[in-house]
């Protein structure tokens, strides 16, 4: 056997030893996965819509934690210096290094993959592609492990610094709180964290078209950047001050990319101004005048803030652009919404404004359930009936009157989602009256003009 | 010669730990480095080794430079450990697939050194002088030619040091050259063919423990040395 077999095998041996390190290194991915599992219980294919974020909070724990740790301690018990004296290249004990964690994380991943694919999460649309995508992930994160262990001279410092670029990137770096449900000014900052990028790598493997050649080149450069501080920082002993000024390479291609990303052409990131509340009428309209549903007038609807409204790309009544296509591992339950909404009782009762009021449900359940990214097509879905199913010269009128009486009409349509695939909600309806006002506000001004789509 | 320093200096910041430090060491031959704490013993085994690089001076070890001898020696140094789970058979097995073109066999050491018993034990449950033996079966993996070994003996009990000497006293035997640095006198005396004192960077005096204690007790005349 070769000495660099020899050296991955043993410590492979050696950290499969070591109870601390099968506690971090497969237990606590698992238990992310069951907490992501039990917090998106809702959501219509578990799991699928947050492998990214598991698998990168995966590599991410074992690149920037473990790998430091193993390499500081090693170094704090004089291992490096032994390896020091021997007769081999450096490149050698570090590449094993690197190897085995790459085969650690990689059992981590699949094990956390199989027990998602037991919740029922389907295999990722792009397997290889996926695969790819974790490689360049784990190279990125353990290069800047590599620079972690250089800098810091014991076990706890590892803890202190990754604790630093862990948390942020979980944060705010859009990898264990999706980007979209972040504030605008932590959407821009997660541009300057790789995190963000190995996300929309892995997820794209995962549930998307599995083409992210940005995020893979971004990853890529991260890694190569790291690397070369890796190497300036590299110390067998720590007695030697490494030259700090290294990380600067590291940090400095961190901002660039960040800047690159801003700079790029596409919308990635959207403004997001969403509180949790609703709101009332009042938030968004004059008291209306009107007595009933017929007597609303243009000038009723003239007073209302459609500007005032949540953004569609927001986490708050959100709404799909006319343009944009649903992941494919959402097909089928899209498919069975639309397909259950002709026959679904509720939906074709005689009164037009309950008709309205138990349409507009089937958007507000989604949606304060939070459904992910289903949340955001079913609007859709729903805005097209109400249009087959109401008459056009009393379709504004209708969802006028309901935006300014919310809480008016029956909630028994409640119980009866399950046609559609779709949780039955229990706890009071009110919280759901307030996203019916909020789609029928969003309806009536695209019917209007007031909204043109995409906003 | 196996081993020529020649000159040496180190400076760390405006601290000279070693200054024009010179000597040499022959097959079958043990020289004791002896010095008191901080006296410059371990900076300049470390340059000696290639793991400090020197302001001035130079040191061959066979004729090479220290970085690319290092199939011809073995070493046994302070603050040199190892991982806490491995056996001393994993160890010796990992570092025999590492580039020495003469390899000692595993067994062959692990029965030399006494550790048969302990080869499959964890590094964290062997004794201090296990450990220590362990250490200096990895020195020879390579059958080197200069054995260099900082304080060998420091923090063991006195069957274990015993044991450490007779270790010594054969690798003489089989025409190795030996550095050894101590602040130990009795052992020193006891080991060493000659004797370089080192104080403050300096070697202050060079010679056989007979020449250097020059009719009076060595640990007199040492003693006054190293003031």
């Amino acid at each position: 056997m070769s000495a660099l077999a020899t050296l991955i095998l043993l410590s492979l041996k050696l950290n499969f030893r070591n109870r601390m390190a099968i506690l971090y290194g497969y237990l606590f991915p698992l238990i992310f996965l069951v907490a992501f599992w039990a917090l998106y219980r809702n959501d219509p294919v578990p799991l699928a819509l947050h492998l990214g974020q598991l698998v990168t909070i995966t590599v991410l724990g074992g690149a920037c934690f473990g790998l430091p740790t193993t390499i500081v301690s090693e170094r704090e018990r004089g291992v490096w210096r032994r390896y020091a004296l021997a007769p081999a290249p450096r490149w050698l004990f570090v590449a094993s290094i690197l190897i085995a964690r790459y085969v650690l994380l990689l059992t981590a991943a699949l094990l956390q993959i199989a027990l998602a694919l037991a919740f029922g999460m389907p295999l990722p649309a792009h397997p290889l592609v996926f695969f790819i995508a974790f490689t360049v992930t784990a190279i990125a994160f353990m290069a800047i492990g590599l620079v972690i262990a250089m800098l810091v001279d014991n076990v706890p410092a590892v803890q202190a610094l990754g604790q630093c670029i862990f948390l942020p990137m979980l944060i705010i770096g859009g990898v264990a709180v999706r980007l979209e449900s972040l504030p605008t000014w932590a959407q821009t900052a997660s541009a300057f964290f790789p995190g963000r990028y190995a996300v929309a790598a892995l997820q794209s493997a995962a549930t998307g078209s599995g083409r992210a050649p940005f995020e893979l080149l971004a990853l890529l450069l991260i890694a190569l950047a790291a690397g070369i501080a890796a190497a300036g920082l590299f110390r067998w002993d720590r007695q030697f001050t490494p030259n700090r000024a290294w990380v600067a390479v590291a940090l400095g291609m961190w901002v660039a990319i960040g800047v690159w990303n801003q700079a790029r052409p596409v919308a990635v990131a959207q403004p997001v101004k969403d509180t949790k509340e609703a709101g009332t009428p009042q938030t968004y309209a004059a008291p209306a005048v009107a007595r009933t549903w017929r007597d609303v007038t243009d000038a009723d609807i003239a007073r209302i803030a459609f500007d005032r409204l949540p953004p569609d790309e927001g986490i708050v009544s959100p709404v799909a652009r006319p343009d944009e296509e649903p992941d494919p591992v959402l097909a089928p339950q899209l498919e069975r919404i639309q397909a259950a909404l002709p026959g679904w009782a509720p939906g074709n009762v005689a009164d037009p404004v309950q008709r309205a009021r138990n349409l507009l449900l089937l958007a507000a359940v989604p949606d304060l359930m939070q459904m992910e990214q289903v949340e955001r097509f079913v609007p859709r879905l729903v805005f097209a009936r109400l249009q087959t199913v109401i008459p056009p010269r009393d379709l504004p009128k209708i969802l006028c009157w309901i935006a300014m009486h919310p809480d008016d009409g029956g909630d028994a349509a409640i119980h009866t989602l399950q046609a559609f695939g779709l949780p039955d909600p229990t706890g009071p309806a009110t919280p759901f009256h307030g996203r019916e006002m909020l789609y029928a506000f969003k309806l009536l001004g695209r019917l209007t003009g007031n909204i043109k789509a995409p906003r | 010669m196996v081993l020529r320093v020649a000159g040496l200096a180190k400076r760390f910041g405006a601290v000279t730990a070693v200054d024009a430090v010179s000597f040499q060491v022959g097959a079958g031959e043990v020289l004791g480095l002896l010095g008191a704490n901080g006296a410059g013993k371990t900076t300049t085994v470390d340059c000696i080794l290639g793991l400090l690089t020197p302001d001035a001076g130079s040191v061959t070890i066979d004729g090479l430079a220290p970085r690319d001898a290092r199939a011809k020696f073995g070493a046994v140094l302070q603050a040199t450990g190892l991982p806490a789970k491995i056996t001393p058979r994993e160890a010796l097995n990992a570092f025999s697939h590492l580039s020495f073109p003469r390899k000692r066999e595993s067994n062959f050491l692990l029965e030399r050194f006494g550790l048969t018993e302990k080869a499959d034990a964890p590094y964290d449950t062997l004794s201090g002088g296990q450990q220590q033996r362990l250490a200096l079966a990895l020195a020879f993996i390579g059958d080197p030619q200069l054995l260099v070994l900082d304080e060998p003996t420091a923090g063991l009990d006195i069957q274990a040091r015993r044991s450490l000497h007779d270790d010594i006293r054969v690798a003489r035997a089989e025409g190795r050259a030996v550095l050894l640095t101590t602040h130990d006198m009795a052992e020193a005396q006891a080991l060493c063919d000659r004797i370089a004192v080192i104080a403050k960077g300096r070697i202050v005096a060079i010679g056989t423990p007979d020449a250097l204690a020059a009719g009076g007790a060595l640990e007199d005349s040492i003693a006054d040395l190293m003031r």
